[in-house]
C-alpha cells in the first residue's frame, strides 16, 4: 500500500513538474499541423538555432498530425482555452494550414504581428493577405508554400497528359494504372479533386476568388458525377505517401503527390529515379503554411522572434529550400540570391517556374471546399 | 457504500457522461432536437454501414472455423510434436498490435508485395496475372489473423476442459476424429464459441487503423468515416450519430452475449 502511494506520489510530482515547466517562460511551445516532416524541422533544425541565439530558452514542438485534420485539432485547443477564459494560452505558436488559418481569423483567436517583425516586409504574395478568402494580412506569415503535381512513370507512360481531360482519358485507357488517395487519405487526393472541380465546371477563377455563391452546386455535382466513372477505373492508395509507395512499386504508373515530399524521397533515395513530375493544366492546388502567433500566446515575444528567425533569408534558403524541398514562403527573389543555382534549380526540375505560375492554384474558397466534400461523398463514389 | 463510491464515479466520469455527450450531440444540430445527422449518416455512409457489419460477421464467422479446426486439433491431435508446435505458434499473432499487423499486411498483400512475389517466383503465375488484396479481402484476412488466436485461446480451454471419456468413447465406437470434433466436441463448447465470436465481432468494429491502412476505396468501414467527420470536418454530430449506429448493431450482439450469459448461470 505505501509502496503504491509512493509511486503514485511520484507520478504526481512530475506531471505537476511537467505542467509547470510547461507554463514558464523559457519554454516555447511550437505547435505544428502537417506530417511528422514538419515536426523534424523544427525539431532538427529550427529549434536547434532559435536555442543557440537564446540561451535557456527550450524550443518544445508538438505534431497534430497532416492534413486540415491537424490544424483543426489547433483550433480545438486554441477555441476551448479562450472559451474557458484562460489569460495565457499554452500555444505560443502554431503552424497551420489556410482553412485552419481561416477558422482562428473567423473566432479572433489570432496576434496581428506581422509588421512588428522585421521579415514582414519580406513577402508580399497574395497568400500572405488572403487565404481561402478570408483576410488574414498582418496575423500570418508563410513558412513554406508547396505545389501538388501528377508523378509518372516514364517508362510506362511516354506522353504523359498535360491536362485534366487528357488524364481522365489515359485513365480511361489504362485501368487500375492511375492512382489517388480519395478524400479521406491526405490534401494530395482532396487537391486532385479540388483541380478537377476547377476544370470540368470551368469555374476555377470563381472558386478561388469567390465571392461565394450556392448557385454553383448544380456545377460542381455535374462534375464530380463525371468522376464516378473515372473513380471506378483508378486505383484508391492509401494516403500521401501510398502513391508515392504504389508508384514505386510499379503498381501504378501516375498519380497526385505534394512535389516536396516527392523531392524529398528521391533526395533520400526512397523513390525511383525515373519517376518525373508534371504540372497539368488547367492546374493544381498548392497552399502554403502559415506560422500564426495564438492572440494570448504565454509567450507572445519569444514568438515573434521565433517566427522572425523562421522567416529570415538564410533560414528559408538553408532549412526551407535546401534541406525540406520546400518553396519559399518569403518572396523567392530574397532567398535565391543565398543560394547557389545548382540548389536553386533543383527546385524546379520538373515544374519551372513558368508552369507554376500558370498552373499553381490556390484552393478553393472554405465554403466551396465543404461543398466539394460534400458532393463528392455523394456522388463520386 | 463508501467502498463503491470512487469505481462509480470513476464509470460516471468516464462512461456515463461521455456517452451522454455523445448521445446529444448525434441527435442534435446546431442546439436543437434532430434527426439530421442520422439521415446525413445513412446517406452518405449507408453502404459503408452494411459493409462494417458484413465485413465483421465474414471475419468471425472464417475465425471461429479455423479456430475450431486448430483447438479441435490441440484437443484430439495424436502427433505430440506437431500439437506443441502448433500451441506455440497459434498464440503469436495475440501480441501484435491491429497497426502493426495493418502496416505487415499492406506490404504482404499487395500487387507487387511479398505474397504475389513469392507466388511468382513459383513460376505458377505471371506477374501480370496478380491481383492486390487491399480491399475487403485484405481487411477480412488481417482481422482473422489478428482475432484467431483469441478465439483459439478461449475455444481450446473449453475443449480441455471437456469430460474426455465422451471423446474416447466415440473414438472406441468407430467415430473418426473429425466426426469426433463435430458431433461430440464443438457441441459441447458452443457458449465459450458465441462469447468468443460476441467479443471479436464488437473488436472488429471498432477497428480504425486497419481499414484506414488496407481499404483506401469505397466503401469503407465506419470508424474511417468517424475520424474523417470529426478531423476533416469538425463534424461531431455526424460522427457521434455513426457512433450511435455502431452502438446499435454491437447492442445487437451483446444480446446474444448476455442471453447465453443467463443460459449458462450455475443453478442454485
Amino acid at each position: 500500500m505505501v509502496r503504491k502511494f509512493s509511486l503514485l506520489a511520484a507520478t504526481a510530482a512530475i506531471l505537476a513538474m511537467q505542467a509547470t515547466s510547461g507554463l514558464a517562460q523559457d519554454v516555447l511551445n511550437v505547435v505544428t499541423a502537417g506530417d511528422q516532416n514538419m515536426v523534424d524541422y523544427i525539431n532538427d533544425f529550427l529549434g536547434p538555432r532559435f536555442e543557440k541565439d537564446h540561451p535557456g530558452v527550450t524550443v518544445r514542438a508538438v505534431g497534430t498530425g497532416p492534413g486540415d485534420a491537424g490544424s483543426l485539432k489547433i483550433f480545438e485547443k486554441l477555441d476551448a482555452q479562450a472559451k474557458a477564459g484562460t489569460e495565457k494560452w499554452d500555444i505560443d505558436v502554431a503552424v497551420v494550414h489556410q482553412r485552419g488559418a481561416a477558422m482562428m481569423m473567423g473566432d479572433k483567436l489570432l496576434a496581428k504581428y506581422r509588421s512588428e517583425i522585421s521579415t514582414g516586409k519580406l513577402v508580399t504574395r497574395d497568400t500572405a493577405e488572403n487565404a481561402l478568402g478570408t483576410n488574414v494580412d498582418g496575423f500570418v506569415m508563410p513558412m513554406f508554400h508547396s505545389q501538388i503535381a501528377i508523378a509518372y512513370n516514364p517508362s510506362v507512360v511516354k506522353d504523359p497528359p498535360k491536362t485534366y481531360a487528357e488524364l481522365a482519358k489515359w485513365a480511361a485507357d489504362h485501368p487500375k494504372m492511375f492512382g489517388y488517395n480519395g478524400i479521406k487519405g491526405g490534401m494530395s487526393g482532396v487537391g486532385f479533386v479540388m483541380g478537377w472541380v476547377g476544370a470540368f465546371t470551368g469555374e476555377g477563377e470563381k472558386l478561388e476568388k469567390g465571392p461565394y455563391d450556392a448557385a454553383l452546386k448544380p456545377k460542381i455535382e455535374a462534375a464530380l458525377q463525371q468522376m464516378k466513372p473515372f473513380n471506378a477505373n483508378v486505383t484508391m492508395t492509401p494516403g500521401n505517401a501510398g502513391t508515392l509507395d504504389m508508384l514505386n512499386r510499379g503498381e501504378i504508373a501516375m498519380g497526385p503527390v505534394w512535389v516536396d515530399m516527392f523531392y524529398t524521397w528521391r533526395a533520400d533515395g526512397k523513390m525511383n529515379p525515373d519517376v518525373k513530375l508534371e504540372l497539368i493544366g488547367p492546374g493544381l492546388p498548392g497552399q502554403p503554411m502559415y506560422y500564426v502567433i495564438p492572440a494570448k500566446a504565454a509567450s507572445a515575444k519569444l514568438a515573434r522572434e521565433f517566427v522572425e528567425l523562421a522567416t529570415s533569408a538564410d533560414v528559408q534558403a538553408e532549412g526551407i529550400v535546401k534541406r525540406f524541398n520546400w518553396y519559399p514562403g518569403i518572396d523567392a527573389q530574397n532567398v535565391e540570391t543565398k543560394l547557389d543555382p545548382a540548389t536553386w534549380q533543383k527546385l524546379f526540375t520538373d515544374v519551372t517556374p513558368e508552369d507554376l505560375a500558370a498552373k499553381g492554384k490556390p484552393f478553393p474558397l472554405s465554403n466551396y471546399f465543404t461543398d466539394v466534400l460534400e458532393t463528392y461523398e455523394r456522388v463520386a463514389n | 457504500m463508501l467502498l463503491l463510491a470512487p469505481a462509480l464515479a470513476l464509470l460516471v466520469a468516464l462512461f456515463a457522461f461521455p456517452i451522454s455527450v455523445s448521445l446529444l450531440s448525434a441527435f442534435s444540430d446546431g442546439g436543437a432536437y434532430s434527426l439530421g445527422n442520422f439521415a446525413r449518416s445513412f446517406e452518405l455512409y449507408g453502404g459503408d454501414i452494411l459493409y462494417s457489419g458484413a465485413v465483421c460477421v465474414g471475419a468471425v464467422v472464417v475465425t471461429d472455423l479455423l479456430a475450431i479446426a486448430i483447438a479441435g486439433y490441440l484437443t484430439l491431435g495424436e502427433n505430440p510434436r506437431i500439437v506443441a508446435i502448433l500451441r506455440w505458434l497459434y498464440r503469436w499473432p495475440l501480441f501484435i498490435p491491429f497497426i502493426v499487423a495493418g502496416q505487415m499486411m499492406r506490404s504482404f498483400l499487395a500487387k507487387n508485395g511479398l505474397l504475389n512475389n513469392a507466388i511468382v517466383a513459383t513460376g505458377a503465375v505471371d506477374p501480370i496475372n496478380t491481383f492486390g488484396l487491399l480491399d475487403w479481402r485484405g481487411v477480412i484476412i488481417t482481422f482473422i489473423w489478428k482475432q484467431l488466436p483469441f478465439v483459439t485461446l478461449i475455444l481450446a480451454g473449453a475443449m480441455a476442459s471437456l469430460d474426455r471419456s465422451m471423446i474416447e468413447s466415440a473414438r472406441n465406437l468407430g467415430a473418426g476424429r473429425l466426426r469426433a470434433l463435430i458431433e461430440i466436441v464443438v457441441p459441447q463448447v458452443t457458449g465459450p464459441l458465441i462469447v468468443a465470436s460476441v467479443l471479436t465481432f464488437v473488436t472488429l468494429l471498432s477497428v480504425l487503423s486497419v481499414p484506414v491502412m488496407i481499404n483506401a476505396g469505397n466503401p469503407t468501414m465506419i470508424t474511417v468515416d468517424m475520424a474523417y467527420r470529426i478531423t476533416s470536418l469538425g463534424d461531431y454530430g455526424t460522427a457521434n450519430a455513426l457512433g450511435v449506429i455502431s452502438y446499435l448493431m454491437t447492442a445487437a450482439v451483446a444480446w446474444l452475449y448476455l442471453r447465453q450469459g443467463i443460459r449458462s448461470e450455475p443453478k442454485l
